[in-house]
């Protein structure tokens, strides 16, 4: 199997490692990084940079009593710690891939029609810092309006495929676009694609048929 | 295998600290790690706008996740800093998840993900982390200046370039620019 063919933005991936996402985004990275070696090394890369600047900065004087503090809440009040044992990987641990969010397998999502071919069913990832997590759903041959994302938009291909005024994208492919861009994906093949969507404002379309559409759709 | 407070000792050395913790629950050897790290996070969410409580509390928090969780330390995977930093990153997520969703348990179980391509080996790690510092220290001043604010500071890089005076394009335009040479130098752009 290869590997997917379109990646976030480096911007992007430099803002995942450094905290810097709205949680909407960062499943959306997480997500495709769980399934990309390059991504993946890319932010590994750009957090030892964040380890290079802890190094590198100037140190403030901690408070005098703040070990005893941490010792006690951390539970120690003997010489020995009894650290946690293993349980998940501390790098992904609070921007977590898709799979912590859904309450259920893709299969099993309960969709709300929003448009002749286009359901959705919202994600709650709202925890840090706003932005929303939505998952759509475009049936074979359905040809969402031309629109632009206030604020940028990442899509990630879960399921099927969509094309673009960009070109394809499959599964694990990612687009990462901003306010400048605007497309119209179809979705193409014949299963519907299934797309995980963040977004930190509401679309705006720019024809006729997706003002229509808006109302509806809530985006 | 004293460190000196405030002195950058060998990084071996802290990874080897984080071993002895995770080992051992050796409490010497936390108190080390406290000593040379605690103050750096302390430094570095001040320098990214929290007022000195707020990073001393914070600082705090990651350091007793720190000593919690030494055991998924694993130095093949990231040096002792990075790991660090990635805790010291994580704590202030937490701090503003909680404050915007007081009922949300940060600590929530979730699916680990997939375990994705890594360099495995120690001697890979150490090599491309002395090549990323270099890519670091060779950029010019200004895309140093953007870059350690994007990793200090948690406000929209607006707010940066409000605070560098620059317009947010030019601040967006260094930091692209500085990332990309960072992957080319290591050779994976």
């Amino acid at each position: 199997m290869s590997g997917p063919v379109h990646h976030p933005r480096v911007e992007t991936l430099a803002d995942f490692a450094a905290g810097r996402l709205d949680e909407a985004r960062s499943v959306v990275i997480a997500t495709h990084a769980s399934q990309c070696g390059q991504c993946s090394q890319a932010i590994a890369d750009f957090e030892a940079l964040g380890g290079h600047m802890l190094e590198t900065v100037e140190p403030v004087e901690m408070a005098a009593d703040a070990l005893e503090t941490i010792l006690v809440k951390a539970g120690v009040d003997a010489n020995i710690i009894l650290p946690e044992a293993p349980t998940q990987d501390i790098r992904l641990e609070k921007r977590l891939p898709l799979s912590a969010y859904m309450k259920r397998e893709i299969d099993d999502v309960k969709w709300r029609p929003v448009a002749p071919g286009l359901a959705q069913s919202v994600i709650d990832a709202q925890g840090y810092r706003n932005g929303v997590l939505r998952l759509l759903k475009i049936e074979p041959g359905t040809k969402m309006p031309l629109h632009t994302h206030k604020g940028g938009e990442l899509t990630l291909i879960l399921r099927g495929a969509y094309e673009d005024e960009v070109g394809r994208f499959g599964v694990g492919d990612l687009a990462d676009l901003d306010s400048e861009h605007t497309h119209s994906p179809k979705a193409v093949g014949d299963e519907p694609c299934i797309c995980l969507i963040a977004t930190g404002a509401p679309l705006s379309f720019k024809t006729l048929a997706g003002r229509i559409a808006q109302p509806f759709i809530g985006l | 295998m004293q460190t000196q407070r405030g002195n950058k000792p060998d990084i071996s050395v802290m990874e080897d600290l984080l071993l002895r913790i995770a080992e051992t629950g050796d409490r010497k050897a936390f108190s080390e790690i406290y000593a040379y790290f605690a103050p750096r996070i302390k430094g570095f969410l001040m320098r990214g706008g929290a007022t000195a409580e707020e990073a001393e509390d914070l600082a705090q928090d990651a350091m007793v996740k720190v000593l919690r969780k030494a055991k998924l330390f694993d130095p093949a995977k990231a040096s002792a800093s990075t790991w660090i930093f990635t805790i010291a990153r994580n704590a202030r997520i937490d701090a503003i998840r909680r404050a915007a969703k007081p009922a949300l348990d940060p600590d929530e179980p979730a699916l680990a993900p997939e375990e994705a391509p890594r360099a495995d080996h120690l001697c890979e790690l150490n090599e491309r982390n002395a090549r990323i510092k270099r890519a670091f220290n060779v950029l010019p001043p200004d895309q140093q200046e953007v870059m350690r604010l994007h990793f200090y500071e948690d406000e929209p890089h607006s707010a940066i370039a409000e605070r560098l005076g620059l317009p947010l394009g030019t601040v967006k335009s260094r930091l692209r620019l500085a990332f990309e040479k960072v992957r080319k130098e290591i050779g994976e752009l």
